[in-house]
């Protein structure tokens, strides 16, 4: 059966891929037509049960509604053509269901008057029924798609009726995760930080791990714990880890992800939050996770070579002018002087493919963020950081302009076990040789300070 | 918090030290019981990472006997619920964790860990 989903205008580039983590995740087949286009808010896909089509719309957050679809073409003409040519499948509705038509389009705005003769124009499907704008038994919504006009501004109803296509069908179900936008909201959360991730993302990026009870997943990079909430809000258990303490506690005694993982409810799927860095890391063994999701640090590398306690004061000292005192015997509450050793973006990367081979279950998902230079990046540049064993399943770009950064998800497809990676602090900074093909990722700090100049960069 | 699961899952990673160095010791340790949702299908996925002997003595350490011994065979619900209840429901708010080896202490305070090593202790 056809199914016409109706995206939110945002993330193209995100939506085949929540789609297929979704339909792996509840175990069914979503069949994209040959010329699906992501770029474009209607897509038709074709699904065993209905049931399907609403699963998509209560976990994807890019899906606004799904319906079943019956009708498309490049003039009314055609849709009832081809609606009449599908009756036996609304056919049922006619005796006596009580509906209700919805025309609306994207791009545009359509006149009331001509929503009125659209409606008109579906009367020989002849619904016996009573009309009923509250709450009818069926939806029948008509979709015209007008093209972006990039930029340009127009009258309300300029163009009105040259759509490049029209969608018919019944609705099923509007989307219902979408709202956790909402509720995830960052600026209403009780602890965040200006590393926090946007909830939308962090939504996304939950999808792509696949999150659901019984599951133990890990960030890392935890920060102020942004996907922790919606991974756990997804049933999963969650570890995360961070190299300062601080970033993770914020400034009551209760720690903050705690804070606000219980502002969600899911503060018992917190299962600990742990201060180390994790090219030194106590992880007693592999295997152990279902998911990694994170977002690296693409600035300056803790790790290789961390400042000891002794520096760590002497600095502070250099620094109490700025920073207030805080008397503690904690090490990992006191000021937190990031220590200077770069770690250089793409042997970060592969690190992180590495200890993610290692420590993920067969089958398991890593999901990142990968900064990278809009103009320089190529599909190749993926190839850099992968090794044997892990496959990658979607590389979705989220454009900035110049730069952006791509949520990149690799699946471990081994069931063989792998070393834990040896984060070779010499290897800190790949050198051009080490690769056989420079990543537009490489040096993505110098790059991004040096405004993303062309040509190369100066050593 | 610092929970039983995640005990079991830490060695003490100082440069060198590879042996002897798991499980962690509990130190002046301040407990805290709460609930948590009770979920098998998480707790079947995790038994088989389990360190039973650690989990074990580590429960004990803190006055909780109700696992046995050896790991049983039958997974019933009766012991779903104890394994439960000593992998998430006891939490070390306070206190240190001591590796058996070569005596390093990682503090716990307010619940978190902190497994940062010095840097004479990396590699
Ligand atoms: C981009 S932020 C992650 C933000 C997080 N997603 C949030 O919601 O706040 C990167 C984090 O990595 C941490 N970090 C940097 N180097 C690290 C290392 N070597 N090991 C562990 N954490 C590290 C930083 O302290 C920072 O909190
Ligand atoms: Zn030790």
């Amino acid at each position: 059966m056809l199914y016409l989903l109706v995206f939110a205008q945002a993330h193209a580039d995100f939506r085949i891929p929540e789609l297929q983590s979704v339909s792996e995740l509840y175990g069914f087949h979503i069949g994209l037509l040959e010329n699906a286009d992501p770029s474009r808010p209607f897509m038709v896909v074709e699904l065993e049960e209905e049931m399907y089509a609403r699963l998509l719309a209560r976990r994807c957050i890019l899906v606004k509604a799904v319906c079943e679809f019956y009708a498309r073409g490049a003039t009314y003409d055609e849709v009832h053509e081809r609606n009449r040519a599908c009756r036996s499948q609304w056919e049922r509705y006619v005796p006596d269901t009580s509906f209700k038509f919805v025309v609306s389009a994207y791009n545009h705005s359509i006149p009331q008057r001509r929503q009125r003769d659209v409606v008109e124009s579906f009367s020989y499907m002849d619904f016996l029924g009573k009309i009923d704008m509250k709450s009818p038994e069926i939806t029948m919504v008509v979709h015209e798609e007008y093209d972006d006009k990039h930029g340009t501004t127009r009258e309300k109803h300029e163009g009105d009726g040259a759509f490049r296509e029209v969608f018919f069908g019944r609705l099923i179900e509007e989307g219902s995760a979408r709202p956790l936008m909402k509720k995830f909201d960052v600026k209403k959360r009780v602890f965040y930080g200006n590393t926090s991730m946007e909830a939308e993302i962090s939504l996304l990026m939950a999808n792509q791990t696949l999150a659901s009870p019984g599951k133990l997943i890990y960030d890392p990079f935890v920060g102020t714990g942004s996907m922790t909430y919606t991974t756990a809000h997804f049933g999963a258990m969650v570890f995360g880890s961070d190299i300062d303490g601080r970033q993770m506690r914020g400034r009551e005694k209760r720690p903050g992800i705690i804070r606000a993982a219980a502002q969600y409810g899911v503060d018992q799927r917190i299962v600990d939050l742990c201060t180390f860095d994790v090219t030194r890391n106590p992880w007693r063994c592999g295997g152990l996770f279902d998911a990694i999701i994170t977002d690296p640090p693409y600035g300056v590398r803790a790790g290789a070579k961390r400042l000891g306690r002794k520096n760590r004061r002497a600095k502070d000292e250099d620094e109490s002018r700025s920073r207030p005192f805080q008397p503690s015997e904690r090490p990992d509450d006191q000021p937190y002087i990031p220590p200077t050793r770069p770690y250089e973006l793409s042997a970060l990367a592969s690190d992180l493919v590495l200890l993610a081979r290692y420590m993920l279950k067969p089958g398991g998902r890593l999901v990142f963020f990968l900064p990278t230079v809009t103009e320089e990046y190529a599909e190749l540049d993926l190839q850099t950081f992968l090794c044997e064993g892990m496959e990658v399943v979607a590389n979705s770009l989220q454009d900035f302009g110049s730069w952006g950064r791509r949520l990149i998800t690799i699946r471990k497809a081994t069931t063989q076990q792998f070393p834990p990676p040896a984060f070779d602090p010499d290897k800190n900074v790949l050198s051009e040789s080490d690769l056989t093909h420079v990543p537009a990722h490489k040096d993505f700090r110098q790059k991004y300070f040096e405004g993303f100049k062309k040509g190369k960069l100066g050593d | 918090m610092v929970r039983l699961i995640t005990h079991n899952l830490l060695a003490c990673h100082v440069k060198g030290c590879t042996s002897n160095n798991f499980p962690l010791q509990f130190k002046d340790v301040q407990i805290e019981l709460r609930e948590a949702e009770f979920n098998p299908d998480f707790l079947r996925n995790f038994m088989p990472r389990i360190e039973w002997k650690a989990l074990v003595d580590a429960a004990r350490q803190l006055g909780d006997t109700s696992l046995p011994e050896e790991q049983p065979e039958m997974v019933d619900d009766e012991f779903l619920q104890k394994l439960h209840h000593v992998l998430l429901e006891v939490h070390v708010e306070e206190g240190a964790m001591v590796c058996p080896n070569c005596n390093h202490s990682y503090p716990i305070s307010n619940g978190i860990p902190n497994m940062l090593l010095a840097e004479h202790e990396i590699g």
